[in-house]
């Protein structure tokens, strides 16, 4: 039920104005980045783009493209601002998170500009719920840099052969592994932790891999308590892409598929624990 | 050693794993010339696993004898101790295993102190585990069981069938039996208030089991827990259970035997003693060592047993005198047994003629030591002296280990 458009009489348009149908097309991309508590949001005529970050190590990017909304206008290049992802998260499914079929909650989203609150308006049954939600000033976010010529290693991978291996990974290790070679293991994921260490190798020939293109033999070490939030995203995702470059920072990104067949990614960037590259 | 675990018995080995998990955070993981042997025991040693898989049950089993020239005794591949909980994860959803795993190799490096379980899965998939293990002295019980005057034989479906009836948390059960029946009720302390408990009591003809003897009417009380890990592992292979046991005091036996695996997992069981006034030592003592002498004394026939079992004697003697005379643990055989465990639902709580019949003990304290009692030790500890324990501990399973031995430790198949 699509809600009426900016309310008569007001002097500034809001810079931001988005309309979508279905509030899970946002809240379930937005839970995948959810492992801090902010997030800076980007809106640009492209779409929505949401940024969390942690101990300047590990940053993930949830993309919502305008097509996804029903009405999507944004008045300046790039609108930014930083809130409160739980806060958001929590009224965006504040009718509920379980997803019975044929109900949605509708959303519009109204963001006047610097220094005001982010309008959200919400409604299910004919039940209206208007949040409005402090906005903060955007910080300074990192910048991995990854562009397709900096990348020395790329697999991609139906996301089911990741799933469980994340979810099983051992905890008490510090930190996992990842070696992606030309040579055999090709592609392997090492955890050392207090039993003992645990090697999940993947063969290139696997029918779960879509893509192996290895250049140069690496072997780079992240910390699991980094990469272990990217197992919300893995779990929502059709299709992985694994990539490295030269430092050995890791870009995963993860093509997820919303309730409408709609497309949408989510990527997560990280730095590594240490730089070991071995000749294997 | 090194052996590959194919497909189809995947399963049942993920169950054995399991099974040995309900009793204890570690197994011992023995490798021997003939197979590979699984055990474990608890705390209180008041329960052990013993699952010993021949060599024919996997799809290639390679075992070579170190030398081993410091160990006077034939132990050539010692066994390593492993913590389950870093074997779980490799085992875990034992259902999907057989779907997506291929096969399981087992490695062991003895020089390095691990083991390397190497998974080949679907896709291409290789997941490999390296874990670590402690050297460790045998682990052995020894249980004559063709001892037993009690034996029944029922296929697990039925047994699981029964026990289903019990509510997970309901720990302990009793099994009670004559010639005319067979019953399984839960079991409930004497301080239970009853008009908040359920009771649940399945009762069973003896034709209903494959094999059934009662040599002697008896109550056995056991844990539960223990026991559901053995029946999931059962039905896995299929074979039917045997359930060895005497009166109640005195162990009872769930095992499996088939051509390529047996298990065994031995249980303590409550001992109806509340005649204990106070306890100058720990009550637990008492029933166990009763039951273990006795079983000592005719189980084994190499000299180190029965050396083991006149030290049992020697250093227990003292102790059994120092006891009140009406503290006498073993109990005149059945009718006086079968009397005790009516609990009458309802019954208040003061009321001690209906329950237990001859008491001279305070219900308060027939209860504290009833529970006592059955977390007690069940292997060779028989005084309270620590050294004492470990010293008996070793010499009862060194004895087991020697090579002779080994095949008759495993009892006898029933019938």
């Amino acid at each position: 039920m699509p809600l009426s458009a900016q309310p008569p009489g007001s002097a500034e348009p809001y810079l931001l104005t988005a309309s979508l149908d279905n509030a899970r097309h946002l809240s379930s991309l937005l839970r995948a980045v959810h492992f801090q508590d902010h997030a800076t949001c980007f809106a640009t005529v492209n779409g929505l783009r949401v940024t969390v970050e942690d101990a300047k190590c590990v940053q993930a990017n949830a993309f919502i493209q305008a097509e996804i909304f029903q009405e999507f206008a944004v008045q300046e290049q790039t609108v930014t601002f930083r809130i409160n992802l739980s806060v958001l998260l929590d009224c965006l499914t504040i009718f509920g998170t379980s997803s019975l079929p044929g109900t949605s909650t509708a959303l519009r989203m109204c963001y006047r500009g610097y220094g005001y609150p982010l309008m959200l308006f919400l409604e299910e049954g004919g039940v209206v719920t208007v949040c409005k939600i402090n906005t903060q000033e955007p910080e300074d976010l990192l910048d991995f840099d990854f562009c397709s010529t900096k990348v020395v290693n790329k697999i991609i991978l139906q996301s089911e052969g990741l799933r469980k291996a994340f979810a099983e990974l051992d905890m008490t290790s510090e930190v996992m592994q990842i070696t992606m070679s030309p040579d055999k293991p090709y592609f392997r994921l090492s955890t050392f932790g207090n039993a003992g260490s645990a090697h999940l190798d993947y063969s290139k020939d696997s029918d779960l891999i879509e893509a192996f293109h290895c250049n140069q033999t690496q072997t780079n070490r992240y910390k699991i308590s980094l990469l272990k939030p990217s197992t919300k995203a893995l779990a929502l995702s059709c299709k992985v892409s694994i990539r490295t470059d030269a430092q050995g920072f890791l870009s995963l990104q993860y093509m997820i598929r919303n309730e409408d067949g709609q497309i949408c990614f989510v990527e997560y960037y990280c730095c590594p624990d240490e730089n070991i590259t071995e000749e294997m | 050693m090194k052996c590959v675990i194919g497909g189809a018995h995947l399963r049942v080995f993920g169950r054995a794993i399991h099974a040995i998990a309900r009793i204890s955070d570690e197994f011992w993981f023995d490798p021997l010339e003939k197979g590979l042997a699984l055990r474990s025991v608890n705390s209180s040693r008041s329960a052990y696993a013993y699952v010993f898989f021949s060599s024919m049950f996997f799809q290639h089993y390679c075992w070579t004898a170190l030398p081993q020239p410091r160990q006077k005794e034939k132990q050539l591949s010692p066994p390593c101790k492993v913590i389950i909980k870093s074997v779980l994860p490799v085992f875990r959803c034992v259902n999907v295993l057989e779907r997506n795993v291929e096969k399981c190799s087992i490695y062991t490096n003895i020089n390095d102190h691990h083991i390397t379980f190497q998974l080949l899965c679907k896709h291409g998939v290789v997941k490999t585990y390296n874990l670590t293990f402690q050297e460790c002295d045998p682990l052995q019980a020894v249980f004559a069981k063709h001892m037993c005057p009690n034996v029944l034989k029922v296929h697990s479906r039925l047994l699981a069938d029964i026990v289903i009836h019990f509510p997970t948390s309901q720990e302990e059960v009793t099994l009670s039996v004559t010639p005319m029946k067979v019953c399984f009720k839960s079991y409930t302390e004497e301080d239970t208030d009853f008009s908040k408990t359920m009771l649940t009591e399945v009762q069973l003809n003896p034709d209903e089991f494959d094999y059934f003897q009662v040599g002697v009417d008896s109550e056995v009380t056991f844990c539960l827990k223990e026991l559901r890990g053995l029946l999931a592992f059962s039905e896995a292979t299929s074979v039917p259970v045997s359930i060895h046991f005497d009166i109640s005091g005195k162990p009872v036996a769930f095992s499996i035997e088939d051509l390529v695996l047996e298990a065994s997992f031995i249980l303590a069981t409550l001992s109806d003693i509340e005649k204990e006034t106070t306890s100058q030592q720990p009550p637990s003592f008492t029933p166990w060592q009763e039951s273990l002498e006795t079983h000592t004394e005719k189980a084994g026939n190499a000299s180190m047993d029965k050396d083991s079992s006149t030290q049992a004697n020697a250093s227990k003697k003292p102790q059994r005198n120092g006891k009140t005379p009406s503290a006498e643990p073993a109990k005149p055989a059945s009718p006086l047994v079968k009397q005790e465990r009516k609990v009458i639902p309802g019954a208040t709580e003061g009321d001690t003629t209906g329950v237990e019949g001859t008491t001279t003990a305070h219900a308060a304290l027939a209860g504290e030591s009833h529970y006592e009692k059955f977390h007690s030790l069940f292997f060779g500890a028989v005084s309270c002296k620590e050294d004492a324990v470990s010293h008996t501990f070793h010499s009862l399973a060194t004895a087991s280990d020697s090579e002779e031995d080994f095949g008759n430790v495993p009892s006898s198949p029933v019938v």
